[in-house]
């Protein structure tokens, strides 16, 4: 009996070391948080390209579609003989240098779809922050092209982003709020919002109105016009597009927004 | 009246201990901003000693899980041998779903230990995660205990209702006990997937910024993989129930005294090894199922998970599933050496096993390489020159097809082995028989070399050809057999008993493998989230946030189904001192596969 307990259990560890030695004989990856940067004004082209390098290949999750040529195109190498990233780059949308385009296309990919491919791509924003979208441009133009990206660039209002998303639990960010309140009427009155909608006779038509705005659009509608009121103008108000600030993703607290939103998404 | 002296202490104790309680509620009723309660409050994360907190949880998840799928599985296939029992009036499969029962109620207990424990784990080192949680899934958490607590008394009274209520009504009773069993199981688990489908797949509307107050609660839990799961699950717990109840069989024929004994349990594992085959055959296409939600939730997950960090792992997933085929095909070669007339077959079993390791080749053939900028400019791509062209979902899909109709094969040539049909047009029925086989390979493998001439949108759709080709194939084929096996004339009576103890240890490495498959893909779903808790919701910003490479995986995944196994070992042998379980009494005469030796009782039953 001891002899078969014996073979029982040389048969169970057996198998079970064959699997961990053949699971520890692949290419071993591990999936890296993305690392914080902060850059200063004078930082430096290898820093950029190098701290990019290391997301691309890493943390940021590039390579999962861009390496495969098959969901989305090829960077590192020739895609279409229009050479790799930073050859093609300056060329693929009018109007829009080698690094305007690689940063418009990481914040706002459904705009900059190339032909043959799917619109797969998420918006970077939600999971890395502006200095490392700015990294990783800098490091897509240095494969093929001269690297334009500079500290200037990480601090202007060339980022329309919010930094990297906060811990779920964590406190709101410091928000300049201008009132306190958590009702959703006070907060859009304090936010001067009806200065151009109206909702029950309060306000001014000029943007749309709030009254049976959930028939209209849905509550992630609403929050993306709220916190990036340029991205999409509202059909029948296009000539006031650019209009409203986009000040209040930094205004209201993120209890604020939400009321707001789920308060405009069920007026029908 | 007076007290004696005592009672009358213990009540001095009691009345001590609610005066210090009282006091303690006072103090946290006036003082309700005390720094400590802050403090406590805001601690996203604890440290467990030694091996840390991923660690402790991984493996506490893991193992209950493990217990868990044992549970929900075994009732699922108890209540059909019972319902064989009582309608088709043979007693043995009576038998046979009693002692699975009795296997059931000692990991039971195991099940709901492990579970207490991963909850204590969660509470106190991810405490910001299950406030989180909590908050947005409290209603659903107390109808899974009360649940649990029906499914408790319900699995008490299946098991020790099972002689009282053994005849007329009152059994058909009982057989509604065990029905209720797997509604009451299932329904718990489905609780507990929509809480770990919402750290996966939460819903669109749902932000960083979204207080979890403002979750809705029914697109929280029936979010995008939520169904899939719970579909993938209930299948695979009959898979692994089927294994562990194979290798339980395995083991009491190697340590059985008595031909008796050994008899009964080759029967039990061979009907293990059925239970477990037959329901891997489907598990692919449910699996299909999931990891298309998945990719209609968030392509980027999607291709992560197949094509990312995590692409090595379905080569790993490839090499187990082959070891399974291999194994269960093996099982029953080996078998057919107990069955009378099964020599005929015997020289096919050779080209089957060709068939077999070409299709796991193909199979673990890799995909794409993910590499550096020099290591694909050597390579010219991120397809291997030669064997990239086996790495695409084109051969794949032919590869599995291909194994999954042998194996249905080797199963067909099994319960065929002893038997003669005696109907008129058996030879018509046999070459309809072969023509489907013959047709559904030519329709698996034209699909899967078109593939390579179309779109990557179009031969996607080309796999549900080859799926319904092969199921068709099984349909009918069967169809045909139950017919044509009506009334067939027996070449000899079948061994039981006599198999060589090399088929037993195939049974060993099925239940260890399966074990280990069910740890690998339960990393796979949760390191898909990657670095968050909650997928681009609520970020991990614990030390223990980066998620490890297969390698490190596999050693903790080895631990865990070392832990499990000792664990089953101990309580069944725990199981076995309680109680004698029914073994069975050699009959000269078992018709075919399909039947089984004649049981008996043999005292404390």
């Amino acid at each position: 009996m001891l002899v078969e307990n014996l073979k029982i259990l040389a048969v169970v560890l057996g198998t079970l070391a064959v699997f961990t030695l053949v699971a520890n004989s692949i290419p071993q990856v591990q999936s890296v948080v993305p690392e914080d940067l902060s850059f200063g004004a004078n930082v430096s082209e290898s820093e950029l390209t190098s701290s990019g390098e290391d997301l691309y290949s890493g943390a940021g999750g590039c390579t999962a579609c861009h390496g495969l040529g098959t969901v989305a195109p090829n960077l590192l190498t020739d895609e279409g003989g229009t050479g790799s990233i930073g050859a093609r780059c300056a060329n693929r949308a009018s109007g829009q240098d080698c690094k305007e385009y690689l940063y418009a296309s990481m914040v706002e990919p459904a705009d900059y779809v190339v032909e043959g491919y799917g619109p797969i791509m998420p918006d970077m924003r939600r999971s890395l922050s502006n200095e490392q979208i700015w990294a990783l441009v800098a490091y897509l133009q240095s494969v093929g092209g001269e690297v334009t990206v500079t500290g200037a660039d990480i601090g202007t209002g060339t980022d329309p982003a919010p930094a990297s998303p906060a811990p779920a639990t964590a406190a709101p960010a410091a928000a300049t709020t201008t009132t306190a309140s958590l009702d959703p009427v006070e907060i859009m009155r304090a936010n001067t919002c009806f200065a151009c909608h109206v909702l029950s006779g309060e306000g001014a038509p000029i943007g749309p109105a709030f009254d049976g705005m959930g028939a209209r659009v849905d509550a992630d509608y609403i929050r993306r016009s709220i916190l990036d009121p340029a991205a999409e103008a509202s059909e029948g108000y296009e000539a006031f597009a650019g209009l409203m600030p986009s000040i209040f993703g930094g205004q209201l607290t993120a209890a604020q927004l939400e009321i707001i939103v789920q308060f405009l998404a069920s007026q029908q | 009246m007076s007290l004696s002296r005592p009672m009358a202490r213990r009540n001095r104790r009691i009345f001590k201990a609610l005066g210090a309680f009282g006091l303690l509620a006072l103090a946290v009723h006036v003082f309700p901003e005390a720094a400590w309660a802050q403090e406590v409050a805001s601690r996203q994360y604890g440290t467990f000693p030694l091996v840390g907190s991923r660690i402790a949880i991984w493996v506490t998840a893991q193992v209950h899980l493990l217990f868990a799928a044992f549970v929900l599985g075994v009732p699922m296939f108890a209540v059909v041998a019972e319902a064989i029992g009582i309608f088709g009036g043979d007693e043995k499969y009576d038998k046979l779903a009693k002692e699975f029962t009795r296997l059931l109620l000692v990991a039971y207990s195991a099940t709901a230990i492990w579970g207490a424990i991963l909850s204590f784990l969660l509470v106190t080192l991810y405490p910001g995660l299950w406030l989180y949680l909590t908050e947005i899934f409290q209603i659903s958490m107390w109808v899974y205990v009360g649940l649990f607590f029906f499914e408790s008394f319900t699995l008490y009274l299946y098991y020790y209702g099972w002689d009282r209520w053994s005849q007329g009504r009152a059994k058909l009773g009982h057989w509604t006990l065990g029905i209720l069993l797997n509604v009451w199981g299932t329904l718990v688990m489905f609780i507990a997937n929509s809480w770990l489908t919402y750290m996966m797949s939460p819903p669109a509307d749902v932000g960083p910024d979204t207080s979890p107050a403002m979750v809705q609660f029914w697109s929280a839990f029936a979010n995008a993989t939520w169904m899939p799961i719970n579909i993938h699950r209930m299948i695979a717990n009959v898979v692994f129930g089927g294994a562990i109840v194979g290798a339980y069989a395995a083991y009491r024929f190697l340590m059985a005294e008595t031909d008796e004994e050994r008899a009964h349990y080759d029967w039990m594992g061979y009907v293990g090894n059925l239970i477990a085959i037959g329901a891997l055959i489907v598990l692919p296409f449910a699996g299909y199922y999931l990891g298309r939600e998945i990719y209609e939730f968030n392509q980027q997950m999607g291709i992560t998970m197949m094509g990312g960090f995590m692409s090595w792992l379905w080569i790993i997933q490839a090499f187990l599933i082959g070891v399974l085929f291999l194994a269960g095909n093996y099982y029953l070669w080996v078998g057919m050496g107990r069955i009378p007339g099964a020599e005929r077959f015997t020289p096919y079993t050779k080209y089957m096993l060709m068939v077999l390791i070409l299709g796991v080749i193909v199979w673990a053939t890799p995909h794409t390489i993910i590499g550096n900028r020099e290591e694909l400019e050597a390579m010219g791509g991120t397809f291997h020159p030669f064997l990239g062209v086996l790495g695409l979902m084109s051969a794949k899909n032919t590869a599995v097809n291909i194994m999954i109709l042998t194996t249905f094969l080797s199963f067909l040539l099994y319960r065929r082995a002893n038997s003669r049909p005696t109907v008129s047009w058996a030879k018509t029925g046999t070459i309809v028989q072969g023509a489907l086989f013959v047709i559904s390979a030519i329709i698996v493998v034209f699909y899967g070399v078109y593939g390579y001439f179309v779109s990557a949108i179009i031969r996607i759709g080309f796999s549900v050809y080859q799926v319904l080709a092969v199921l068709f194939t099984i349909f009918a084929v069967v169809g045909i057999d139950i017919f044509m096996m009506r009334g067939a004339e027996s070449r000899g009576a079948i061994r039981w008993g006599q198999m060589p103890p090399r088929s037993q240890y195939a049974l060993f490495i099925l239940a260890v493998t399966f074990t280990w498959l069910m740890g690998l893909m339960g990393f796979a779903r949760s390191g898909i989230r990657q670095h968050w808790h909650v997928w681009e919701v609520m970020r991990d910003t614990s030390v223990d946030a980066a998620t490890p490479a297969l390698g490190y995986a596999a050693v903790v995944i080895s631990a865990c189904v070392l832990i499990f196994f000792t664990l089953v070992a101990f309580i069944f042998w725990l199981g076995g001192l309680a109680e004698k379980p029914v073994v069975a009494k050699v009959s000269p005469g078992a018709p075919s596969v399909t039947g089984g030796p004649e049981l008996a009782p043999a005292g404390g039953d």
